[in-house]
């Protein structure tokens, strides 16, 4: 830690001295996403992209480092610190029956998923694995693949557990014919979460291998139910989604929205953990200018940093959904100058 | 003679590379007294000026700012009771 000293000396000689002690962050990673899991490569390249998400269900049978993606492990070989999302979300494989299948050796029976998410209004509820499942361990053949395929990657990974919470459980959850409301619902995950992250931190993890717990962090009360200290003491990342959707959004208010409240609600382990923000990005139907405000987002991350409270190490820019660049050349060109300044690096 | 004191304090505990640092110094001695000099000259005829008046500091106080990551920190005001310095973290 560095320290600055500083003395004032009088013409006899006497003199005192004070002493203030000071910490400069690692660099703020830039990153990036592709829609579809896309190969980012060609995207990312003569940029100081340093970081990158991917979505995975523990449904699909090739989640490390995923069906035709070799291009994942070469980037993580080459020092690119990987998000991988990994979801309950039953997605990635034809149909939403039982599974078999055999890991190491062991064969497994993974029966077909109980619950429903993202119960919208006129929606079509997906289906997911259900916490009571996960509780009662008829999942762990689903954990042991991933294990499994985790290992050979080579590296250390984030595992982010669940996309975003809050926007699973908004409009309740569905479990074997039992409806669970929001909150209801949070507890649930949070059982659930901890029950994964403990199995895996059970097992041999790869070198540098971290657990987080993902949350859109549009809720205040929800984000401060999913935090409770006894599962963040198992995690090693607070997690948060930014997007600017309306033409007064500010880069600042946007990224400090969820820090505030983490800082305000939220307890001492928790806070100790630095951010991992999965997904951020700028709608263009509202912000026509997404270079514009993508050149405002350094000095706020800056200024956010240097206030009291969780650092952002993180920041992958979700380049599909609400945060497709268009035009794309422009939006990787401002995004490159962005990461190119403090605090990134 | 009394001995000087000092207090340092910064902006922040932790800052984002490149980000300023605020350095706020508040310092004195007990025995740093401001004198005033004032001189009127008077001719042989017994004109006097006016009076002029001079400030001067009988055993100012320096102050020296270290930095052991090797930051400089650069001095951006000083009153002569509190001293802003400022470095690039």
């Amino acid at each position: 830690m560095p320290r600055v000293t500083v003395s004032v000396r009088d013409s006899s000689g006497q003199s005192a001295t004070a002493r203030a002690d000071y910490t400069v962050a690692a660099p703020v990673l830039g990153g990036y996403y592709l829609g579809g899991n896309a190969d980012p490569t060609a995207d990312m390249a003569g940029g100081a992209f340093r970081s990158l998400t991917q979505y995975r269900s523990f449904a699909d049978g090739h989640i490390f480092p995923g069906y035709n993606r070799p291009w994942l492990t070469t980037l993580g070989r080459s020092g690119v610190r990987l998000n991988m999302v990994l979801e309950l979300k039953h997605y990635g494989v034809p149909d939403t029956g039982p599974q078999t299948f055999t890991v190491d050796g062991v064969s497994y029976t993974v029966p077909a998923p109980a619950m429903t998410i993202q119960q919208r209004p006129g929606t079509v509820w997906p289906k997911a694995y259900g916490y009571g499942q996960v509780l009662a361990g008829q999942c762990d053949g689903l954990f042991a693949r991933a294990l499994s395929q985790y290992r050979t990657m080579g590296f250390g990974v984030n595992v982010q557990l669940a996309s975003e919470l809050d926007t699973d459980h908004e409009f309740g959850t569905t479990e074997a014919g039992k409806s669970y409301t929001w909150a209801e619902s949070d507890a649930r995950a949070v059982q659930a979460v901890t029950y994964i992250v403990n199995w895996f931190r059970a097992k041999a993890l790869p070198q540098g291998a971290t657990f987080s717990v993902g949350l859109g962090g549009f809720d205040r009360p929800a984000f401060q139910r999913t935090h409770p200290e006894s599962l963040m003491s198992r995690l090693d990342f607070l997690q948060w989604n930014v997007y600017a959707t309306s033409p007064g959004h500010t880069a600042l208010d946007r990224f400090r929205r969820t820090k505030d409240w983490a800082v305000a609600d939220l307890g001492p382990v928790a806070l100790s953990r630095p951010v991992i923000i999965a997904e951020w990005g700028v709608r263009v139907a509202e912000i026509p200018d997404q270079a514009a405000w993508i050149a405002t987002v350094p000095p706020a991350i800056a200024r956010i940093n240097a206030e009291r409270g969780p650092l952002i190490a993180r920041m992958n820019y979700f380049n599909s959904g609400w945060g497709t660049l268009s035009p794309k050349a422009a939006g990787l060109a401002a995004l490159r100058a962005a990461y190119a300044r403090p605090p990134f690096g | 003679m009394a001995a000087p004191t000092v207090t340092a304090s910064l902006n922040a505990t932790t800052y984002a590379p490149g980000a300023q640092m605020l350095l706020t110094v508040n310092y004195g001695d007990p025995d740093n007294k401001v004198l005033t000099v004032t001189v009127v000259v008077t001719d042989a005829q017994g004109n006097s000026s006016a009076p002029a008046k001079v400030s001067a500091v009988i055993d100012p106080l320096t102050i020296t700012v270290t930095d052991d990551s090797g930051r400089t920190w650069s001095r951006v005001s000083d009153n002569g009771a509190v001293a802003v310095y400022r470095a690039v973290a």
